[in-house]
């Protein structure tokens, strides 16, 4: 069994890091003017290519990536600071957020030269964003029922299949997608491969698909005889799954999963500031008390990822334990604001409300479901 | 945790393993006898462990006996083991000398006396109570012949108010009451780790329906879940049990108590379910720490006091948002001494 004691130990942001800040915070107080609430509730599902390329025009895309590609040359804290900035204001990061997060690092590392300096530069311009190819019609939360396939031809590769739930495919530029180059469905996570797709060549069709709350951030992507450069292997021909596994508890720890409800929790505390019952108190210190204890587990994870370690049990646990507290905000938040129904009522916080309501369900399906993580944590534990 | 806590640790746990048996644990309880316990931790040194070198301590900083704490919770140690350790600290701190071979109590009190809390604290073998009364510092004998059972089925301690005290000192800013708190929320967090290699363990070797309990995704799914209360309680102990010159932050107090508590209610459930009606006897383990489990979270306020202490002070701070506010209690953190 894991240690937890030591998995989880304190990590303290450094001096350098926590330097960015303050520039961060001045330039979304004047950058964001006038964004109301339930818009800013959208945070990393919100795509805004011009305000993506007004962070990259700071050197705030690719923070983490190598100053020799275009990069900061920070390390995963100073990410930290600016996520946790964007995310506390609401900013609408959708655009340059799967790029900066995930491709960005993984053609860093698996990348060849070539393909390194073809695309870091760009995505840290924000001149190209990146969506990521895993889920496929019908597998559900299987992601190794790949069906989609690449044959390999004389001079490349031959693209044949779909993907779904892909976010902002509709509005990116290149999927990084997980593919069979070998075997069949049967053969599971081996025979997959990595590969850039540019989403504009012949035989791509992409459906965005509108969620409950009309927004389309998801979409549908069929891939018909499509020719691939030989180039667009990412890695290893075989090396997909491993790959793709290496990235996530980049995907899975950072505070994204802890603050998708933030904007209403300070919403609604402004309200309370104003008129508070012994009840509300209550709630909100416990609301309080579970993001102070996210906080610093996602901060433990951050100095073991800069570190170089991939903590995956640990940033498991932590997602589900973050999206478990996304999803009690709008829960505890409706169940007062309702306590007294002669309250006044307050239309702009009854907006963010019913938004997140809808949508936090969705908050333990992306990025591996609630079930899939508990099993990885079992596993973990010792039990798979 | 750094390689010299697990030296630390270490020796205690192996000392641990050998006095705090769960048979001895059963003793304690049953008639507040621990003299052959008390004995080797004096004997151990630990319990100076907060003092400084100067008088004759190790001078070792909070974060560094955390993993004891935790260590002792997970034994169900039943003597005031973490309290005797911070209050000789306390008493140093105010240049006076705690007497040896005595275990402390504390009795966070009102101005006349009654104690802050719902239970007196555990009281199996402890001589005497470390009594707050505004900031005022007594140090009281504890009451003869009042170590029966309470209804929890532990000794339990009360001072005797009337006597004269051992001490009397000022330490301005010092709040017993969350020293309390925090040394419960870690005692807890100690004893719910415990909690879960014993599910662990009973789950593994259990067998029904044709395989072992541990291959069921049902209960994989209840054990992650108590995986991650035993972590997030981990964390908010160490947040508790932050400060400087002996004072705790009140706010980072409330987050350790709120969360063991709120812990602790998902890790009693999961750990009697998995162990069913066994779990349920006198004679399996279980009952001791889950009964701990259950008067601690009643000792030094439940969750909904220190969740109201947490929203007043999010109230009163002036951070707009609750990340900034967290990071203003949690970001600068000062080194203990």
């Amino acid at each position: 069994m894991i240690a937890l004691t030591e998995a989880f130990a304190g990590a303290m942001i450094p001096a350098g890091a926590e330097h960015l800040r303050a520039q961060v915070k001045s330039f979304l107080e004047t950058s964001l003017p006038d964004r109301p609430a339930h818009m800013r509730a959208r945070t990393w599902s919100a795509y805004d290519a011009q305000f993506s390329r007004s962070l990259a025009e700071r050197g705030w895309v690719g923070l983490t990536l190598p100053t020799r590609y275009g990069g900061a040359g920070l390390d995963a804290f100073s990410r930290f600071v600016l996520v946790e900035e964007l995310l506390i204001a609401g900013a609408p990061v959708a655009a340059h957020w799967i790029g900066d997060r995930q491709s960005g690092p993984l053609i860093l590392r698996y990348g060849t030269e070539a393909q390194r300096q073809f695309y870091l530069p760009r995505i840290c311009r924000g001149e190209i964003f990146f969506c990521i190819g895993m889920s496929e019609p019908n597998a559900g939360s299987d992601l190794a029922s790949v069906r989609t396939k690449a044959a390999r031809t004389a001079n490349g590769w031959l693209l044949n299949g779909s993907k779904i739930w892909t976010t902002y495919a509709h509005k990116s530029h290149y999927m990084l997608a997980l593919v069979r180059t070998s075997g069949s469905v049967d053969d599971r996570q081996q025979g997959l491969s990595q590969f850039v797709i540019d989403l504009t060549l012949p035989g791509i069709s992409i459906n965005p698909i509108v969620d409950l709350c009309g927004d389309d951030h998801f979409s549908e992507v069929f891939f018909e005889d499509v020719r691939l450069d030989a180039a667009a292997l990412v890695g290893e021909e075989g090396q997909g799954w491993t790959q793709a596994n290496a990235e996530l508890a980049f995907e899975r720890s950072g505070p994204e999963r802890i603050y998708s409800s933030l904007i209403l929790l300070d919403l609604w505390t402004q309200r309370v500031r104003r008129d508070s019952s012994d009840s509300d108190k209550v709630r909100l210190g416990r609301l309080i008390a579970r993001l102070a204890v996210l906080r610093e587990m996602s901060l433990a994870i951050t100095g073991r990822l800069a570190r170089g370690e991939s903590p995956l049990f640990e940033a498991a646990l932590l997602k589900d334990l973050g999206t478990e507290f996304e999803q009690n905000i709008p829960q505890e938040i409706a169940n007062a604001l309702a306590a007294d129904p002669d309250a006044e009522s307050d239309d702009e916080l009854l907006r963010t409300l019913a938004y997140l309501m809808q949508i936090s369900p969705a908050f333990s399906l992306r990025g591996g479901t609630r079930e899939i993580l508990r099993g990885m944590i079992a596993r973990g534990l010792g039990l798979r | 945790m750094t390689a010299m806590d697990n030296v630390l640790s270490d020796g205690f746990v192996r000392l641990l393993r050998e006095i705090s048996s769960p048979a001895a644990v059963r003793r304690a309880e049953d008639d507040g006898d621990a003299a052959d316990i008390l004995r080797e931790v004096e004997d151990s040194g630990f319990m100076d462990a907060l003092v400084p070198e100067s008088k004759q301590g190790s001078g070792l900083a909070l974060a560094d006996v955390v993993p004891l704490f935790l260590a002792a919770g997970d034994h169900l140690l039943p003597i005031p083991f973490a309290e005797t350790m911070v209050a000789r600290a306390l008493i140093a701190g105010a240049d006076a000398r705690a007497p040896r071979g005595n275990t402390i109590v504390f009795w966070p009190a009102t101005p006349s006396g009654r104690l802050r809390s719902q239970l007196n604290p555990l009281g199996a073998q402890s001589s005497l109570a470390l009594v707050q009364r505004g900031t005022a510092f007594e140090l009281f004998p504890i009451q003869c012949g009042d170590r029966r059972a309470d209804s929890f089925g532990m000794a339990s301690a009360r001072p005797d108010l009337d006597a004269l005290p051992l001490l009397s000192f000022e330490l301005p800013g010092v709040d017993l009451l969350q020293w309390a708190a925090a040394i419960t929320a870690v005692t807890m967090a100690g004893a719910m780790e415990r909690m879960l290699g014993m599910s662990l363990t009973h789950v593994n070797g259990r067998k029904q329906f044709g395989r072992t309990l541990g291959k069921f995704q049902a209960i994989q799914q209840q054990l992650s879940i108590f995986a991650e209360r035993v972590v997030s309680a981990q964390v908010a102990a160490r947040i508790g049990l932050t400060g400087s010159n002996f004072i705790l932050d009140g706010g980072r107090v409330a987050i350790a108590k709120s969360i063991a508590n709120e812990s602790a209610r998902s890790c009693v459930s999961i750990a009697h379910a998995v162990h069913g009606a066994i779990g349920i006897s006198e004679a399996h383990d279980l009952q001791l720490y889950t009964r701990r489990l259950a008067r601690l979270q009643v000792s030094f306020g439940s969750e909904a006091y220190w969740q109201r202490f947490a929203g007043e002070l999010r109230l009163g701070s002036r951070e707009t948002t609750s990340v900034d506010f967290v990071r203003a209690l949690l970001d600068h953190p000062v080194a203990y001494q």
